[in-house]
């Protein structure tokens, strides 16, 4: 009997054709996000809700910074996020483009790239919304500009983290409420898990395993990001994100493999 | 240019494809006729790279699709049951981004579009998107996304699906013209479009083939000489004998 075909031994691209390869994608991706009035919908409540919640903390608390709105952000990212990726493999499978896109001349990786980059540069763009907010502090007052880039690099980084498991989560899945519903699940657990009253919460029910003080240390995301809200920026927590993208991004490409066994 | 030896895939406990072996020369047009469900797209699926065999082996231009996936995918041009497509995009984006996919650029992309929009008849949708277009555009999109960079090797899922009767003729004189240096599989249940162009027949069911030949030879094995490829097929059917594997 032949020996059984397991293994997706693909030629190997030079870093020419590799960049080509998830380009093309990219810009397809990208293009789609701008081509659908979802996308701008998406945008302006995203905009709306976070500079509103800003604006109310700022002329409560009187204080020339951007803290309430980087403190707000995460919890607004956990429906967010998972709103802009849900469509990003499941309606590939919907559309039964995922085979026309997996019989390219595309390796899996690079499609993966490229959509994950096309994703991360509409976040980018709709966080970069909030700019405005940055020239009216300046014109009010006199801020401190390098919390203010930690923060938003705090953002980037954490928006690159739930894209990475939104896209894994949509890759999952043909429906695209279900990879909804499994991106927002996650990043809840990510974000409250870091979360004073829950880790307190979840220590008092187990004290002796000290359940919620080893979620917040090993699981949250929230020490990592509040880390830059505070102006620091650690290589411990430039890892944490560059590497929980990078194992989500590895895992979604996995997962498509799997459709060919 | 394509071979096929003893190709099997299962899923799960369900043979889709059942020991599988054929081979399609350059230059030849080979019609894979078979009912709903009896591993047409399947085997086809296998020689697009898209699903890899659980045994056997497929080879394309001499390269298997399991070990060299990449060099197999830009040597054949595949249209895929369904047609699939990106419904939001406008037509000549979308054959842009195939062909760019593709590996054309420059002035060989302009060649290669304005020659598949001339072949498949789209320059009036150009501007539209895809899902705006009729069934019948559609494929003839989905064809032209398979011709875009002049491949080797065409593998057309039902090709002529939506197709009215006129551009089911249209479409017999453009995969005659293609045929030049070319090895073409194309899969359907439609009889006529077999009859009308192949060069050889091969009748698949329940996974396995039946028959591979000329009509005329396969009559003649039936023992049914004269018989037209429907009273072939229909008896072979019937018959379930597993015979030219």
């Amino acid at each position: 009997m032949p020996e059984p075909k397991t293994a997706d031994r693909e030629l190997h691209l030079t870093s020419g054709e590799f960049i080509r390869g998830t380009r093309i994608v990219f810009g397809r991706e990208l293009e789609a996000y701008f081509d659908s009035p979802i996308a701008y919908i998406y945008a302006a409540v995203f905009l709306v809700l976070s500079c509103t919640t800003f604006m109310n903390s700022f002329f409560l608390d009187g204080i020339v910074d951007m803290s309430a709105y980087f403190e707000i952000l995460p919890f607004l990212l956990i429906p967010f996020i998972p709103a802009l990726t849900m469509r990003a493999w499941a309606e590939e499978h919907a559309q039964h483009t995922f085979e026309l896109l997996m019989t390219l001349p595309l390796h899996s990786f690079q499609a993966v790239l490229g959509k994950y980059l096309a994703a991360f540069c509409f976040y980018a763009l709709v966080l970069a919304g909030s700019l405005p907010i940055v020239l009216m502090l300046l014109f009010l007052g006199n801020p401190d500009l390098g919390l203010i880039c930690a923060s938003y690099l705090g953002a980037l980084l954490l928006g690159a983290f739930f894209l990475a498991f939104g896209l894994f989560a949509s890759g999952l899945t043909r429906d695209q409420i279900v990879a909804f519903v499994l991106a927002a699940l996650c990043g809840f657990v990510f974000v409250l898990s870091g979360h004073e009253n829950v880790v307190e919460v979840l220590d008092g029910l187990a004290p002796t395993w000290q359940l919620g003080t080893w979620l917040y240390e090993s699981i949250s995301v929230l020490p990592h990001y509040q880390a830059f809200g505070r102006g620091v920026i650690a290589l411990s927590d430039l890892l944490y994100f560059s590497l929980m993208s990078g194992f989500f991004i590895w895992m979604n490409q996995l997962s498509l493999q799997r459709s060919k066994y | 240019m394509i071979n096929v030896q003893s190709a099997t895939r299962r899923y799960g406990t369900l043979t889709a494809v059942d020991q599988v072996s054929f081979t399609v020369d350059q230059g030849e047009i080979v019609g894979f006729v078979g009912p709903n469900g009896a591993g047409k797209s399947t085997m086809l699926k296998m020689l697009s790279t898209f699903i890899h065999p659980t045994e056997g082996s497929v080879t394309v231009d001499g390269l298997d699709v399991v070990e060299h996936p990449l060099a197999v995918r830009r040597r054949i041009g595949y249209l895929a049951g369904d047609t699939p497509l990106y419904q939001e995009m406008r037509v000549d984006k979308f054959l842009c981004f195939i062909a760019r996919a593709r590996g054309l650029d420059g002035q060989g992309l302009e060649q290669g579009l304005d020659k598949v929009i001339d072949l498949c008849g789209l320059e009036s949708v150009l501007k539209q998107r895809v899902k705006e277009c009729s069934t019948g555009f559609r494929q003839r999109i989905g064809l032209a996304t398979a011709l875009v960079h002049d491949p080797p090797v065409l593998l057309l899922d039902e090709p002529t699906h939506g197709f009215d009767p006129m551009q089911v003729i249209a479409f017999r004189d453009t995969l005659r013209s293609l045929r030049n240096n070319r090895a073409i599989l194309f899969s359907t249940h439609i009889i006529g479009d077999v009859e009308a162009i192949s060069d050889r027949v091969l009748i698949i069911h329940q996974g396995r083939i039946l028959g591979n030949g000329r009509v005329e030879d396969l009559a003649n094995e039936a023992g049914i000489p004269g018989a037209g490829l429907e009273e072939v097929f229909a008896h072979l059917v019937r018959t379930t004998t597993p015979a030219h594997a």
